[in-house]
């Protein structure tokens, strides 16, 4: 690091969003963060996560309240170029005719003269970015012949090539695999060293403790907004998902050694699948599996 | 042989019918691939309807018909905008509503006063009797749409391609929106004096369409919509003097035939092209 980027911070201040059809999809929300972290987004579907991301990008205008980027209003920090978009899987149509490079380039239109001609200084940059994220052997592909993995690296190399200086990342780990994960989590890592504030939208509750350091809980509101560390707790999650998040406590399954304490598993698409020490399927309830506890427990006395 | 086949060409209004209607195929297709990669299909339908009361209108007042059409066109448009926007109806209901009551004005006004507007013309074309001033219109139109499209086409691209990172980038969405409405309803006006009001959607689609099976790149996209615009617009044209049929009628035919053609034999996206790799994959299989 030569020199340490300016401050940079992401103001969201008593923000009221409501549709033109009258639902109220955020109510009051505040938080405050500031750049050189990665910072997770929760919530359930509809608590307003992607209304959050809508706004920050300018896509809505609130009701009520400010949200500054950059200490600046949306508008002008949109217009240099400050803020970068990596979009969930599902919203690209992967059928459009367009290559990763044409996709690299878009990260570049903001730089680019009226016409939207890029001078070598783009190409570069964009080579640049395709490289980092391992895809420039692939850059005459069409989008739709890669792999989920792929491309979700290339709409991350068309944020880094537009050198946002907030990234917003909607669902970055959706159908994607565990070693593209890894990569995607260790680019996210250099962003944020380089001074970068990166927005992660996830439900994937696991993994937000592994690479993020701040959370902003969302239920229609900001619950809560900090250090993982101190917002990221079990009470505050409930909060958060109500009832709608699964639940997998070990007290009451057929897992052995019960010793009063509990671990406790939190997730909130799928049901875990938990397997025992000895490899064997957990089951959540031991009511009704007298059967599988006496077993378990006669293997566990066998060792 | 070739006497009779030059013999259109010795025609004025022949001429003059063929190179109108090229000009406005080729720019109708151009305008094509952005609106079949938005989906905006049924949009261009509704438009194309929906500028029947203003041309009736103008007709009527004498004033030119290109101002009268894209007047009630634009304001169909905003129609389906508000109604979308304030309801909870799906998209399709607020465009069948707002284009068939357009419509219905048009054909009930034309009725009060059917000897200053010609039904016919208006709803099938007629490209073989256009006035001049209305060639100067067209032409018009047609020179603006190619140069809006032409110095901002990469920027419609990513509004068509990912609305929300254009947003992102500082880019103005809702001008942009508002262009590609306007450019369409400017050339469905164009188009609606070769093909007439009920053909004009198959200028808007099936060049894109038949572009979009053959092809995975944005530029030759455009490219090859745009020769196959102009070319079945053109030699539609021609041979409607042999058919002595309706203009629009031949242009479309042509049009449907290439993209059958493209349909079934197109490299990657065709029938043919799946069969092969679905008889390939079965072959795997047993092997």
């Amino acid at each position: 690091m030569t020199s340490s980027p300016p401050a940079f911070s992401v103001q969201v201040d008593r923000v009221t969003v409501s549709y033109p059809n009258g639902t109220v999809a955020l109510r009051d929300a505040t938080f405050s963060l500031a750049g050189g972290s990665i910072c997770a987004l929760v919530g359930v579907n509809g608590s307003g996560k992607s209304t959050l991301f809508k706004t920050i990008m300018g896509i809505v205008v609130p009701a009520a309240g400010t949200v500054r980027v950059g200490d600046r209003p949306v508008r002008e920090a949109l217009k240099r170029n400050l803020v970068a978009y990596v979009p969930q899987a599902e919203e690209v149509d992967w059928s459009f005719p367009v290559s990763v490079w044409d996709v690299v380039l878009m990260g570049r239109y903001g730089h680019m003269n009226f016409l939207r001609l890029p001078r070598a200084e783009d190409r570069r940059i964009a080579e640049e970015s395709l490289a980092r994220v391992g895809m420039l052997e692939f850059r005459d592909r069409q989008i739709g012949e890669l792999s989920g993995g792929q491309r979700k690296r290339v709409f991350l190399a068309r944020a880094i090539a537009q050198q946002g200086r907030v990234i917003l990342l909607d669902e970055p780990f959706t159908g994607v695999d565990v070693n593209t994960e890894l990569a995607i989590i260790q680019l996210l890592r250099e962003l944020r060293d380089a001074g970068c504030l990166l927005l992660v939208s996830t439900h994937n509750l696991g993994s937000v403790p592994e690479f993020c350091d701040h959370v902003v809980l969302v239920n229609r509101t900001v619950l809560a907004a900090g250090p993982i560390a101190e917002v990221f707790t079990e009470e505050n999650l409930q909060r958060a998902f109500g009832g709608v998040l699964r639940h997998f406590r070990f007290d009451e399954s057929t897992v052995q050694k019960h010793d009063g304490r509990a671990v406790t598993l939190l997730t909130d698409d799928e049901r875990p699948l938990v397997f025992g020490k000895g490899g064997h399927v957990e089951y959540r309830q031991r009511e009704g599996r007298e059967d599988v506890v006496q077993k378990r427990a006669e293997g566990e006395e066998d060792v | 042989m070739l006497e009779t086949l030059l013999t259109p060409l010795q025609y004025e209004y022949m001429l003059k019918a063929i190179l109108v209607s090229g000009v406005i195929g080729g720019v109708c297709a151009f305008l094509s691939c952005f609106i079949t990669l938005k989906g905006w299909s049924l949009m261009g339908d509704a438009l194309s309807h929906s500028v029947v009361p203003g041309v009736a209108i103008a007709y009527y007042f004498g004033w030119p018909f290109a101002a009268g059409a894209f007047a009630t066109g634009l304001l169909a448009a905003a129609g389906m905008g508000f109604v979308k926007l304030k309801t909870r109806l799906r998209e399709d209901a607020v465009i069948g509503v707002v284009f068939t009551a357009f419509f219905a004005l048009g054909l009930f006004l034309i009725s009060l006063f059917p000897s200053q507007v010609d039904l016919r013309s208006i709803i099938f074309g007629n490209i073989l009797g256009i006035s001049n001033a209305d060639i100067a219109q067209v032409l018009a139109i047609s020179a603006v749409t190619l140069l809006v499209l032409g110095v901002k086409w990469r920027d419609l691209l990513l509004f068509c391609f990912d609305p929300a990172q254009a947003r992102a980038l500082g880019l103005n969405t809702t001008v942009l929106h508002v262009t590609l409405l306007t450019l369409l309803s400017a050339t469905a006006v164009a188009a609606l004096q070769t093909v007439g009001a009920l053909l004009v959607v198959a200028m808007f689609v099936t060049p894109g369409a038949t572009a979009y099976l053959l092809t995975d790149r944005f530029g030759r996209m455009i490219g090859l919509a745009v020769a196959m615009g102009t070319g079945t617009s053109l030699a539609g044209a021609y041979a409607s003097y042999f058919f002595d049929g309706s203009t629009g009628g031949c242009i479309v035919t042509l049009q449907t035939l290439v993209f059958v053609v493209a349909l079934v034999l197109a490299p990657k996206h065709g029938l043919r092209a799946s069969r092969a790799r679905r008889i390939a994959a079965r072959e795997e299989a047993r092997t």
